[in-house]
């Protein structure tokens, strides 16, 4: 094959590269218009998204992690407080049980002394009463003693007595 | 021997094949681009899938050889209209090969050294355009004395050797593809009778099958070697 037929019989169509070049030149314009403008505007827009989405999840995540810390916080705060709450009710409980107790001690303590005081009293009471009557059943069986034994002359004589006595 | 129609238009010669088949296949680049881009959404449908596979394809064969930012912006678009046109016009003559007589209409316009210098051209040009823009004409052209002075020549002699390589190799692969399944469908073809005929299908398959794949890896180096240039232009070596 000689060099006039590669280059298609003697002819180098230098109109053939214009054309080339005109029709890709247009080529590139309506690619960029049509197809690769808005299909690459849309992958960076893509892009500029994902990027965004991970972004706000790994805020989010952040975000989380700190809710979850005062959430556990606040847990073991109000463990705590329970606790202490507990315990609180615990000795105000105990305390007012010991109260109750020592009031009640005290109470019976006072109760018996009254009991005790009063049983004296009745005590004192009756044997001034039983006393009393004693002299007066004594007087009486006494008298009864006296009369029955008497003579007359000794009878004279006590009525003798007694004028006398009521002479001075 | 194949003939072609050549006319006469404003003192400058102009081949009919190239014309319609370069012509042709920049409606389908355009076409199928348009049709995959119909609906363009957040959540990709599966047309979009294919058209963002591509570009992502082309913006990765860029990002690997340019290392300026900027120039990698204005070079995604080329790469990825470069890509989509060098292969469409590869495959063109794999499948739809027009002859009426003796005169040739359709076949692939990058079987044509025309058509690969002038692509090969483009890329020589913008890489110069780049690389003027970065560092301006004096430091441009002190970058041919780089990294050594004696190397000036060399450097010169690079230019028309790289420009040489990209469009020869892409011309030569296609041209000997179109040329043995030329040899294949119409010498061993018509040959013997039928029973030619018939061993000439299979192989003739597998020959196409074959040549797309070269298609595709040609259109593929074409490109990557493109952005090797025009990198080598922006970058300070």
């Amino acid at each position: 094959m000689t060099l006039e037929t590669l280059f298609a019989a003697s002819h180098i169509y230098l109109g053939n590269t214009i054309w080339y070049l005109i029709v890709f030149a247009i080529l590139l314009l309506l690619v960029k218009h049509y197809a690769w403008g808005p299909v690459s505007e849309m992958m960076e827009k893509r892009r500029q998204k994902v990027i965004e989405d991970l972004d706000s999840a790994a805020s989010d995540r952040k975000k989380a992690e700190v809710l979850v810390n005062e959430r556990e916080a606040a847990l073991k705060d109000s463990r705590k407080e329970a606790t202490k709450i507990l315990s609180d009710a615990k000795t105000n409980a105990q305390k007012a049980s010991d109260e109750i107790v020592a009031n009640a001690n005290n109470d019976a303590v006072s109760i018996r002394k009254k009991a005790e005081a009063d049983a004296k009293q009745a005590k004192a009471d009756a044997l001034n009463d039983a006393r009393g009557q004693v002299a007066d059943i004594s007087v009486a069986i006494a008298e009864k003693v006296i009369a029955k034994n008497l003579s007359a002359e000794d009878q004279k004589d006590l009525v003798d007595q007694f004028i006398k006595g009521l002479n001075d | 021997m194949e003939k072609s129609f050549v006319f006469e238009f404003l003192g400058l010669k102009f081949d009919l094949v190239g014309i319609l088949g370069s012509t042709l296949m920049a409606l389908a680049v355009l076409f199928v681009c348009i049709w995959l881009s119909k609906k363009v959404e957040m959540r990709p449908n599966k047309k979009q899938n294919v058209i963002e596979y591509l570009l992502d394809f082309t913006n990765g064969i860029v990002k690997d050889n340019v290392s300026d930012p900027d120039a990698q912006k204005h070079l995604s678009l080329y790469a990825f209209v470069l890509f989509l046109f060098i292969w469409f016009m590869n495959q063109l003559g794999m499948f739809l090969e027009v002859k009426v007589g003796d005169w040739m209409v359709i076949k692939s316009p990058t079987a044509d050294p025309v058509a690969t210098m002038s692509f090969a051209m483009m890329t020589l040009l913008l890489s110069f355009t780049f690389g003027v823009q970065k560092f301006g004409v004096g430091g441009y052209l002190k970058n041919y004395t780089a990294p050594v002075g004696f190397l000036l020549p060399i450097n010169i002699i690079e230019e028309f050797t790289n420009f040489l390589t990209l469009s020869l190799r892409l011309y030569g692969n296609i041209y000997a593809g179109e040329v043995l399944l030329t040899l294949l469908g119409d010498r061993l073809a018509m040959s013997g009778g039928p029973v030619t005929l018939v061993l000439a299908a299979p192989l003739a398959m597998i020959w196409q099958g074959f040549s797309v794949f070269i298609g595709s890896i040609q259109a593929y180096v074409f490109v990557t070697l493109s952005m090797v240039y025009i990198g080598k232009k922006v970058t300070k070596e």
